[in-house]
C-alpha cells in the first residue's frame, strides 16, 4: 500500500487549462474523492494518475516513487472505469485474470486469487458466464474485482455507480466502503455525486474549472465551505440576490429586500456590494408564529418520504425552500398557514457571484 | 391500426427483382451442365465433359492460380497496411486524418479504367509493366479501401476504455491490441478481407491493362474467352466461381454476420 | 499517452504506398492528355496542347458517346431506384423469416464475378441466345430480337450488376424510419399512401440519393459489361478509353478522356455530398 500524491498537476488542451496547480496527498489507505462537475477536470486528473492521459505540469508520486512519466502499464494501478470496459470476449474469470497474466502470475496461484477477488465480490459462482449475462450491479463488481486482483498500490474509480439504478447504488455504496475499508487500499474516487463522495470519502476534494475550492473532511466540507463554489454545490441550496448592509468580523448583515435583513456569518464583500445569498433548505428551520424569525407563508408543500419540503413566501416577496422531518407538529402545516423562519448566521452565505 | 407492412404488390413485385437478380446466375449453371454448346430450355442433354476439359487445360489452370495468388497476396498487404492505418484514424492519432482517410478511399471514387490506365502508364515509365509486383501493388490499391472501412467501422463501436482498461491492468500497447482490440475487432476484419479477395479476385478493368502475355488472370481470361464466342467450357468455370463464392458467403455468414458489414 | 509520433509510424506505410502507386500514377498521366499525338508516329515530344480536350468537347462522335454513357447512367439510377425500393421495402418490413434469405440473394448475385454475370446475359440475351429461342419457340416472334449490342443490353446488364448496392442502400435507409413517425401519422388520420408519401419516402431520400450517386457513378466508370453486351462498336466512355490506350495507341486522347471522366465522377460525388450536408443542416 502506498500514499498517492500530485505536486503542481496541470493539464492544458490547446492554451486552455482544464487542471491547474493541483497540489495533494491522498494518505496510505486514505479513500479521498475527487468532487465536482461535469467539466471540472476530476476525470482529468484521475486519467492523468492513471498515465492515460500525460500532464502539461507538475508530478505524480505513489509512494515516493515518481510515475509521472511510466506508462499506464507500470504503475501498478487498479481502475475501475464508469462504463467498466469489461472485456465482453473473455470470461468473468478471464477478465479477473488479465491483470494476472500481465504480471505472470503461474497457474496455481492465479486460479487461488481470481476466485478469491471473485469471493470478495460475491460472485464466485458467475466465473464462467461472459459479462454480457450478468446484471449491471454484478458487472460493476466484477470490474472491481479485476481492478483488485493484481492487488494494486492505488485503486481509482471514475464514477463507478454513475450507470446504477438508486437503490443499487446505495448498497454499493456501502460494499465499495466495506470492501477499501477491509483492504486499507489507498482510493481515489471521482464522482458528481455529492452524497457519494459525503458519505464514502474520508476526505473529499471540491473542484471547479480545474481549480481546487477545497479538501477536507466530508463535516468540513458540508458545514464550513470554503468558497461560494462549495457553499452552492453541496446540499441542496436557496440563492437569492441580495445586497451587504452592514460588516462585522467575518460576518455582517444581508439585504434580501426592503426591511427583510439576514445575520450571516460568513460575509466576503464590502458594503452596499450584490452578493449571491446561500441558504440550505435544511438550515431554514419553521418556528412557530410569535417566535423570533423572518415571517412568511407557506405556498406549497411537497412530501418525499423522509422528508417534507415547504415553499415559504415572506412577507417581502422573496420565496425560500425549508425543509423538515416527515413526522412532527411541523410536518403536517397546511398551504396557507402563516409561519416565522428561524435562520442561524452560520447557515447564511453571502458571496460575491462568480 | 396496420402498421406500414409490405403487402401483396410489393411482396411479388420484391420477389420478381430477386428472381431478375438470379436469372443470369442459373443460366450460367445450366449452359455448364448442358451437351449443347448453345443453350435451350430444357438442355436437351446433361454432361460434366466441359468441367473436364476445363480442369485439365493448363491455360485455365494457370489462370486460376494467379488469381488466387493476387487475391491472397493483395488482401494480406492490405491487411497489415489498412488495419495500422485505421486504427491511427480511429484514435485520433495524427494531424490530418481526414485526408488520409479521403485518399484511401479515393481509389474507389477514381472510375477503376482510369486507375488502370493510369497505373499501365506508370508502370511502364518504372519498368513494372506485366510484371508481379505492378500487378501485386494495383490489387492492393483497389483492396485497401474496403479494409481500412470496415476496420474503421469496426474500431469506431468498440468503447475506447477497453483498451485502456487492458493498459491499466499491465498490459503494454502491443499486447492491449493483441489481447483485446484484435479480438473483437476480428469479425469486421475477416468481412473486410472477404470483401477485398473478392474484390481482388473480380477485378478486370485494372488488371486487363497490367497483365503480361504469358501470365493473366481467371476474370480476364474468361473476358478475353467471351470476346471470342460464347463456349460451354467458359460456363464451367463461371458454375466453379459461382459454386466458391456461394459458400464462401454462407460460411461467412455464419461465423461472422456478413451482411453487417456491407 | 497517443503521441502523433506513434499514429505517423502506423500510417506511414499505406500514406506512402497510396502515393507511390495511386497519386503518382494519376498525377504523370495528366502532363500526357496535353500531349499531341500523331497517327503512325505516337506522342511528339515537346509541344503541349489542349487540343485532346477541344476535340472530346467538339467532336460528334465524342459528343455521342458522352451523352450516351450519361444517359445509360440515368436510365440505370432510375431502374435500380423503381426495382430496388420494392425489394429493399420487403426486406425492411416484411416477414423477419424472409428478411436473411432475401438479403443473401441480393449479396450473393453482387459479389459473384461480373465477367460471369455479364457472361450470364450474353447467354441471355444474344441472337441466338435463351431468350430469342425461348420466343421464337413459342411463336411469338418470327426473327430473333437485337437485344444485345445496342442501349437495351447495357441497360439490362447494368441494373442487374448494380441493383444490389442500391438495394442495400435503400434497406438502410428504411431500417432507420422510426416506426412511430410512421404510426402517428396514421393516428393523425393519414391513410396508407399518404404515410407512405408523405412520410416514408421524404425520409428515405437522403438513402436513396446517396444509393443513386452510388449507381450512377459506378454505370458511367463501367468497362467490362458495356464491352461484352454492348461489342465492339456500341461504346461508351470506359469502353472508348480501353480501346484508345490497347487499341489505337493514341494514349492522348484515352488520358483526356480519363480525367474527364474523373473530373464527372468526382464533381457528381463533391455535388451529392453539399447537397447532403445541406439536407442535414435542414433535418
Amino acid at each position: 500500500m502506498s500514499s498517492l500524491s500530485f505536486d503542481r498537476l496541470g493539464k492544458s488542451y490547446d492554451s486552455v487549462e482544464v487542471v491547474r496547480q493541483i497540489s495533494l496527498t491522498v494518505g496510505e489507505g486514505e479513500f479521498v474523492a475527487l468532487l465536482g462537475p461535469s467539466g471540472c477536470g476530476k476525470t482529468t486528473i484521475l486519467r492523468m494518475v492513471a498515465g492515460l492521459v500525460q500532464p502539461s505540469t507538475g508530478r505524480i508520486l505513489i509512494g515516493d516513487e515518481d510515475v509521472t512519466a511510466l506508462p499506464p502499464n507500470k504503475r501498478g494501478l487498479g481502475l475501475v472505469f464508469q462504463s467498466y470496459a469489461l472485456f465482453p470476449h473473455l470470461t468473468v474469470f478471464e477478465n479477473v485474470a488479465f491483470g494476472l497474466r500481465r504480471q505472470g502470475v503461474a497457474a496455481a496461484e492465479l486460479k487461488r486469487r481470481v476466485e478469491d477477488a471473485l469471493a470478495m465480490v460475491r460472485l464466485h459462482a458467475h466465473g464462467g458466464r461472459y459479462p454480457r449475462q450478468l446484471s449491471g450491479g454484478q458487472q460493476q463488481r466484477v470490474a472491481m474485482a479485476r481492478a483488485l486482483a493484481p492487488r494494486p498500490r492505488v485503486l481509482l474509480f471514475d464514477e463507478p455507480l454513475s450507470n446504477l439504478d438508486a437503490q443499487l447504488r446505495d448498497e454499493m455504496q456501502i460494499e465499495l466502503k466495506r470492501l477499501q475499508r477491509s483492504l486499507g487500499i489507498t482510493t481515489l474516487f471521482v464522482t458528481h455525486d455529492q452524497s457519494e463522495a459525503l458519505s464514502m470519502a474520508d476526505r473529499v476534494c471540491v473542484l471547479a474549472n480545474g481549480v481546487m475550492q477545497q479538501f477536507d473532511t466530508p463535516e468540513e466540507v458540508y458545514h464550513r465551505p470554503a468558497t461560494a463554489f462549495v457553499a452552492s454545490f453541496i446540499g441542496k441550496p436557496n440563492r437569492l440576490p441580495g445586497t451587504i448592509a452592514g460588516r462585522d468580523g467575518a460576518g455582517g448583515t444581508v439585504r434580501l429586500g426592503p426591511g427583510c435583513t439576514l445575520a450571516s456569518a460568513h460575509v466576503t464583500a464590502a458594503v452596499g456590494a450584490v452578493v449571491e445569498v446561500v441558504i440550505r433548505h435544511e438550515a431554514i428551520h419553521i418556528v412557530p408564529e410569535g417566535a423570533d424569525g423572518l415571517a412568511g407563508t407557506i405556498t406549497l408543500r411537497a412530501f418525499n418520504g423522509a422528508r417534507v419540503h415547504y415553499v415559504v413566501r415572506l412577507d417581502e416577496g422573496v420565496e425560500l425552500v425549508a425543509e423538515t422531518a416527515s413526522s412532527g407538529a411541523l410536518a403536517a402545516l397546511a398551504v396557507g398557514t402563516a409561519v416565522r423562519l428561524a435562520i442561524a448566521p452560520e447557515a447564511v452565505f453571502a458571496m460575491v457571484p462568480a | 391500426m396496420s402498421d406500414m407492412m409490405p403487402r401483396r404488390p410489393t411482396a411479388i413485385a420484391a420477389w420478381a427483382v430477386i428472381v431478375f437478380l438470379q436469372v443470369p446466375v442459373l443460366v450460367v449453371v445450366l449452359a455448364a451442365f448442358s451437351t449443347t454448346s448453345y443453350l435451350t430450355i430444357p438442355p436437351q442433354g446433361w454432361t460434366l465433359a466441359w468441367f473436364g476439359k476445363v480442369l485439365s487445360d493448363p491455360a485455365w489452370l494457370s489462370a486460376i492460380r494467379m488469381s488466387l495468388f493476387l487475391a491472397a497476396g493483395s488482401t494480406v498487404v492490405a491487411l497489415v497496411l489498412g488495419v495500422a492505418a485505421a486504427y491511427a484514424i480511429a484514435h485520433r492519432m495524427l494531424p490530418g486524418s481526414e485526408m488520409l482517410t479521403a485518399l484511401v478511399m479515393a481509389p474507389l471514387v477514381m472510375p477503376s479504367v482510369v486507375i488502370g490506365v493510369a497505373m499501365l502508364q506508370y508502370f511502364s515509365l518504372i519498368g513494372l509493366r506485366g510484371s508481379l509486383v505492378g500487378l501485386l501493388c494495383a490489387h492492393v490499391v483497389i483492396t485497401v479501401p474496403y479494409i481500412v472501412r470496415s476496420a474503421l467501422a469496426s474500431l469506431g463501436g468498440l468503447d475506447a476504455s477497453l483498451e485502456e482498461a487492458a493498459r491499466v491492468l499491465g498490459a503494454t500497447g502491443l499486447e492491449a491490441f493483441r489481447l483485446v482490440t484484435l479480438p473483437l475487432i476480428r469479425p469486421g476484419l475477416v468481412a473486410g478481407a472477404l470483401f477485398a479477395f473478392i474484390t481482388s479476385l473480380d477485378n478486370v478493368p485494372v488488371t486487363i491493362f497490367l497483365i503480361s502475355a504469358r501470365q493473366t488472370t481467371l476474370p480476364v481470361l474468361i473476358f478475353s474467352s467471351v470476346e471470342m464466342g460464347v463456349d460451354p467450357s467458359v460456363a464451367a468455370i463461371s458454375t466453379l466461381l459461382i459454386v466458391v463464392t456461394g459458400l464462401v458467403l454462407l460460411v461467412a455468414e455464419r461465423r461472422t454476420g456478413f451482411h453487417r458489414f456491407i | 499517452m497517443r503521441p502523433a509520433r506513434h499514429g505517423m509510424a502506423l500510417a506511414a506505410p499505406l500514406a506512402l504506398f497510396l502515393a507511390a502507386f495511386f497519386v503518382m500514377p494519376v498525377l504523370l498521366t495528366l502532363p500526357t492528355s496535353f500531349r499531341e499525338y500523331v497517327p503512325g508516329m505516337g506522342i511528339t515530344a515537346g509541344s503541349w496542347t489542349l487540343g485532346n480536350y477541344r476535340e472530346i468537347l467538339a467532336d460528334s462522335y465524342y459528343r455521342e458517346v458522352m451523352w450516351r454513357t450519361l444517359g445509360l447512367g440515368a436510365a440505370v439510377t432510375l431502374a435500380c431506384v423503381l426495382l430496388g425500393y420494392p425489394l429493399a421495402f420487403m426486406i425492411a418490413r416484411g416477414p423477419a423469416r424472409w428478411r436473411m434469405p432475401m438479403m443473401m440473394l441480393v449479396i450473393f448475385p453482387m459479389m459473384l464475378n461480373l465477367v460471369v454475370r455479364s457472361f450470364g446475359w450474353i447467354a441471355l440475351l444474344a441472337n441466338r441466345g435463351l431468350v430469342n429461342n425461348l420466343l421464337m419457340d413459342l411463336g411469338l416472334i418470327a426473327a430473333p430480337l437485337k437485344l444485345m449490342f445496342n442501349l437495351t443490353g447495357l441497360m439490362i446488364g447494368l441494373t442487374h450488376i448494380y441493383l444490389p448496392f442500391m438495394v442495400l442502400m435503400l434497406v438502410a435507409a428504411i431500417q432507420n424510419i422510426p416506426r412511430d413517425v410512421e404510426v402517428a401519422a396514421m393516428t393523425l388520420g393519414s391513410s396508407r399512401l399518404h404515410v407512405f408519401t408523405a412520410i416514408t419516402l421524404p425520409l428515405t431520400a437522403p438513402g436513396m440519393l446517396a444509393g443513386s450517386i452510388l449507381v450512377f457513378v459506378l454505370t458511367i466508370s463501367a468497362l467490362v459489361t458495356p464491352r461484352m453486351l454492348g461489342g465492339p462498336t456500341f461504346k461508351v466512355m470506359a469502353t472508348l478509353i480501353y480501346d484508345e490506350y490497347m487499341q489505337t495507341l493514341d494514349w492522348p486522347t484515352g488520358s483526356a478522356l480519363a480525367f474527364v471522366l474523373s473530373g464527372l465522377a468526382i464533381a457528381i460525388i463533391w455535388a451529392s455530398s453539399r447537397l447532403t450536408r445541406r439536407w442535414a443542416g435542414t433535418a
